[in-house]
């Protein structure tokens, strides 16, 4: 296996690895929500601002749960695609080295078929792989632009908490995990970005 | 790759092996085809590390459109581990293998030749005219393992029976009996697991007519070394790893 297939196969397990943290914070996100919402709830007046808010940062939660649970099975589709793409470029490589073997071989020549076909299906795997990362770089856009719109809440949120009264230390909490969430979601799935940067269609 | 014709008849009997080129960690192991008019089968198709000297030397008897049938004795990656490159070559092929070994053998790589499962009790595979006994040998060193007998050559292909390891420059047949059996002794009595069954196969292939037993590596057997052979193994104890 060589250096750009390893790279290959590191990078495309890593999204499954990155993703799954991020499953988790979202997660936490929601729960977060509903703590929120519990909290806001006994504030009454005090946090009536904050209400809205946590019903807005459940169904962003929600949201990134459903985007990324896409991607992982999108990530799992260019993994096998990986795979077989490895398989293809090693067939082709053996196929290339049978023909420089058989010279002078009776039927030498009629290797030249399996060749032929082995280059194609080996380009269309990596013509495939390119557009498939293209299009799951744009999924993980989307999952950056919920955690943007998280960290705008998030400041918002500390806004409204300082409305809250005795309720400012608990919804502060709420505002500061949902921005330390929004973080973390950002930060993994921009080194996602990163490693698959260098394989989209130019 | 060594080719030698070991019989030339109606069809044509070739082994190859002793592969000069190989990687010194990889065990040197013998692959056989039976040639008829418009077909080609290939019994026990190597290793991954083997298959381009072997596709290559195959193309010296055949070409690859007629390469139309592979058998496999048992699930080993020497055995059949280059089957997804063979299956990436070949259009129109069948794998004749173990049934029991069917959901391992496919880890290989298998999507468009047809796996052929043999039954327990092994079977008969047609080539044009050709017809090939296929002998259970289970335990042998596999659980599931079979060899190939063909009535018309008086060949048994008998995968791990009889095998030796040898240099690459070594003569293909066993010329010394008495000298060779030291290079077989602790392969069987470490890989062969059952005295049971290593005497049930005895039994079945002493009824057979035998001018040469081709095993999976080492030299082959011819004439009165097939009966000495065999009678050696009938004396051999077993199954000694425990």
């Amino acid at each position: 296996m060589n250096s750009q297939t390893k790279s290959q196969f590191i990078a495309v397990a890593s999204i499954t690895s990155e993703l799954s943290a991020v499953m988790v914070v979202a997660k936490e996100i929601s729960l977060a929500a509903a703590n929120a919402k519990a909290i806001a709830f006994r504030a009454g007046d005090k946090a009536k601002g904050f209400q809205p808010i946590t019903d807005f940062i459940n169904e962003l939660a929600k949201e990134t749960i459903e985007l990324v649970t896409n991607i992982n099975v999108y990530a799992l589709l260019l993994y096998r695609l990986t795979v077989n793409e490895y398989r293809r470029t090693a067939a082709y490589n053996r196929f290339e080295q049978v023909a420089k073997l058989a010279t002078g071989a009776s039927y030498a020549d009629s290797m030249q078929e399996p060749i032929s076909h082995a280059k194609t299906m080996m380009q269309d795997c990596q013509r495939q792989f390119k557009r498939d990362v293209t299009q799951l770089l744009g999924q993980l856009e989307a999952v950056m632009h919920h955690a943007r719109a998280a960290r705008v809440i998030a400041a918002n949120s500390r806004i409204e908490a300082s409305q809250a009264g005795e309720y400012l230390q608990s919804l502060q909490a709420v505002a500061e995990s949902v921005d330390k969430a929004a973080h973390t979601i950002h930060d993994n799935v921009q080194r996602c970005r990163i490693a698959l940067s260098i394989y989209r269609n130019s | 790759m060594k080719m030698t014709k070991i019989y030339e008849g109606a069809h044509q009997w070739v082994m190859f092996g002793r592969d000069e080129n190989k990687p010194d960690n990889i065990i040197d192991s013998n692959q056989y085809i039976v040639r008829t008019a418009n077909k080609c089968l290939l019994l026990e198709p190597g290793g991954t590390e083997l298959f381009a000297p072997m596709m290559a030397a195959v193309l010296h008897h055949a070409p690859v459109d007629q390469i139309t049938d592979l058998f496999a004795s048992h699930q080993d990656p020497d055995v059949i581990s280059s089957l997804g490159l063979w299956d990436q070559a070949l259009s129109n092929a069948k794998l004749h293998a173990p049934a029991l070994w069917e959901g391992y053998i496919r880890n290989f790589g298998c999507e468009s030749i047809e796996y052929v499962p043999i039954p327990d009790n092994g079977e008969t595979i047609k080539i044009e005219s050709v017809e090939l006994q296929i002998i259970p040998a289970h335990y042998l060193h596999s659980p599931c393992n079979f060899h190939v007998y063909d009535p018309q050559a008086k060949i048994l292909m008998c995968g791990s029976v009889g095998s030796a390891f040898e240099a690459a420059n070594a003569p293909v047949f066993v010329e010394r009996f008495d000298v060779h059996v030291e290079k077989m002794r602790a392969y069987h009595q470490r890989m062969m697991p059952s005295n049971q069954a290593k005497r049930a196969w005895i039994d079945r292939v002493r009824n057979l007519d035998i001018d040469i037993l081709a095993p999976q590596h080492g030299r082959m057997f011819k004439g009165d070394d097939v009966k000495r052979f065999l009678d050696w193994f009938d004396s051999l104890q077993v199954g000694t790893g425990v």
